[in-house]
């Protein structure tokens, strides 16, 4: 819209504001994070005016910025993250891949395929997107239980492939609905079997879909708490569930969680960048084109 | 090609091999843990005897009884409200005010998207410490203008708690409202606004005629992909108050999840995530009738 130009100057000072307040809690937290302890405890609570230290990097993800080598003390190896970002890693990492590849295999059949009950079968797969986690969990972690899923790899990787699942298809199926099925049918005709079509012309075509849902499942996978609270004890755990257990009787390890906090915007920054273009198809479940 | 060859393959033409590994994923990790919260239900864990045992409908009953969760269905509804409430009003306020393609409002729009893939468990803690009553930021704020007394700690003050966890929330989600309606916002066409214009119509009323009825559909979509995961609130509450102090925030998920596994009363935790779920479940179908939300 146009208007005149001090309209347009006063428009663009109010965005820069509101956005300059949504993003004022990470620019405390990153400069919590590179504060040493009495500074964090500072009454006004001081943004700049104060030492920069990497001991909180340090101490949560067991790296040398400089000085020294590792330095994982006995008391604070509770903090110490390494493990737990690779646990983190490789669960949404396998999770992603088998939601992306049963997700991708589904829409393509749900968007080209006619029969019989199709539209409810979508309304099925949408209906498991609105179970509350904790409906799923609580009985999941008795049948992990039996079958000695808790704390496994498999049963982490099992349960998010599934809560992104719902997501995914959706998706996918939005974006194979954007190719002309002309295409399909032409290729029929020429003698291709259906499985040859999916494989050799729409999924190429689709690369971009299929990136924007793998990157959309590998976050919710990531800030995924419930389940992992649930389904593991302790030989295997999630970024976001140590976190919580920073609070501890002895009092909280402020200056570590901003670390572990600063740093996961890095990773999430990354992400933004890459899809971008279809974050909004992705939140929405595909319902909404861009 | 091996043109005779490949037109063997006329299984793939079937829709069910396609759909068979996400069906076989569905059942067992959705149908199976239904049915299996349905069972578990009836019974109770006994720890004298370390076993479940079946108590008929006692869980149910005790349910229609138990104030506690009267309270955590208060909580999560009140909790509901607002934060929609909030995300819905700034959501479209920040959209509007971002749909030009003034100096760096790209990069403005992809600031505020960073709050949306920070897990929200640490998003809780990292709010732990700024509404902390002796160095918390937003807690020394409130104080130098004099909104809060040093004696109060936001999040452990009952009447206060739950505005607390709320601040979290309605940070991290309403620029996901805001990228939703911006979307919606730059598909509209531009003929009504240029005729709206002509007429000398006000911003506001352009913006109560036009703008909102042709956004109908979007705003939809946006409550009820919002509503179904504010109405299971858990991630927040459980960070950063852990339900109290006293019951003032506890939501229903929480409520089921520490029936669980802290009070170890299996029956009763899974009769209360299955309401959870019925309550989820109806609301949302009633709103997706009403709204005529197509997916």
């Amino acid at each position: 819209m146009n208007g005149s130009f001090s309209a347009r100057m006063l428009r663009t000072i109010a965005a820069w504001v509101v956005v300059a307040i949504f993003f004022f809690p990470i620019s405390y937290w990153t400069s919590v994070a590179f504060k040493h302890g009495n500074d964090i405890f500072n009454r006004p609570p001081k943004l700049f005016a104060f030492t920069p230290t990497f001991d909180n990097f340090q101490k949560v993800f067991g790296i040398s910025l400089g000085s020294g080598g590792i330095t994982v003390t006995p008391g604070g190896g509770n903090f110490y993250m390494a493990p737990r970002v690779w646990d983190s890693i490789v669960i949404a990492t396998l999770s992603t891949v088998l939601a992306v590849a049963i997700a991708t295999l589904a829409a393509y059949a749900l968007s080209r395929m006619n029969f019989r009950g199709r539209h409810s079968f979508v309304g099925w797969v949408l209906s498991t997107r609105m179970m509350p986690p904790v409906a799923v969990a609580v009985p999941m972690f008795f049948i992990y239980k039996n079958f000695g899923l808790i704390d496994t790899y498999t049963g982490m990787v099992l349960i998010h492939a599934l809560m992104n699942l719902p997501l995914a298809v959706l998706l996918m199926k939005s974006f194979f609905d954007d190719i002309p099925s002309e295409i399909d049918e032409s290729a029929i005709v020429d003698g291709a079997s259906r499985f040859m079509i999916f494989r050799r012309i729409v999924l190429p075509m689709a690369k971009g879909g299929i990136a924007a849902t793998a990157v959309l499942c590998f976050i919710f996978s990531w800030t995924e708490f419930l389940f992992a609270l649930t389904l593991t004890t302790t030989s295997l755990k999630t970024v976001p569930v140590v976190s919580s257990t920073f609070v501890t009787s002895i009092g909280t390890a402020w200056g570590n969680m901003a670390a572990l906090g600063a740093a996961s915007i890095i990773p999430a920054f990354i992400f933004i960048l890459l899809v971008q273009k279809h974050l909004v198809r992705g939140l929405t479940m595909g319902s909404l084109k861009q | 090609m091996r043109v005779a060859q490949a037109r063997r393959f006329v299984i793939s033409d079937h829709p069910l091999p396609w759909l068979l590994p996400l069906v076989a994923i569905l059942l067992v990790f959705t149908v199976y843990p239904l049915i299996y919260n349905i069972w578990l239900s009836f019974h109770e864990f006994v720890p004298r005897r370390r076993a479940l045992e079946f108590v008929g409908t006692e869980n149910w009953v005790q349910l229609w009884n138990d104030t506690r969760f009267w309270q955590s269905l208060v909580i999560t509804f009140t909790y509901f409200a607002i934060a929609l409430v909030f995300e819905l009003v700034l959501g479209m306020a920040i959209a509007l005010l971002l749909d030009s393609d003034g100096f760096g409002f790209g990069f403005l729009r992809g600031v505020l998207t960073m709050t949306l893939v920070i897990p929200p468990a640490i998003v809780g803690m990292m709010y732990l410490l700024m509404e902390d009553p002796q160095f918390g930021v937003i807690s020394y704020l409130l104080q130098s203008i004099g909104l809060l007394n040093s004696n109060n700690p936001i999040l452990a003050t009952a009447s206060t708690a739950l505005a607390g966890v709320l601040v979290a929330e309605i940070w991290q989600w309403t620029p996901f409202m805001v990228l939703i309606f911006l979307a919606g916002l730059r598909a509209l066409p531009p003929e009504p606004y240029e005729a709206a214009m002509i007429d000398g119509a006000s911003p506001f009323q352009i913006f109560r005629r036009i703008t909102l009825p042709m956004m109908s559909k979007v705003i939809a979509i946006a409550v009820l992909v919002r509503g179904i995961d504010l109405f299971r609130v858990f991630d927040y509450v459980f960070v950063m108050t852990s339900g109290g102090p006293g019951a003032s925030t506890y939501s229903l998920s929480l409520y089921a999840w520490q029936q669980t596994f802290s009070f170890v009363k299996w029956g009763y935790g899974a009769t209360l995530s299955l309401v959870t779920l019925v309550i989820i479940l109806v609301i949302a179908n009633l709103f997706i009738r009403i709204a005529k939300v197509r997916w």
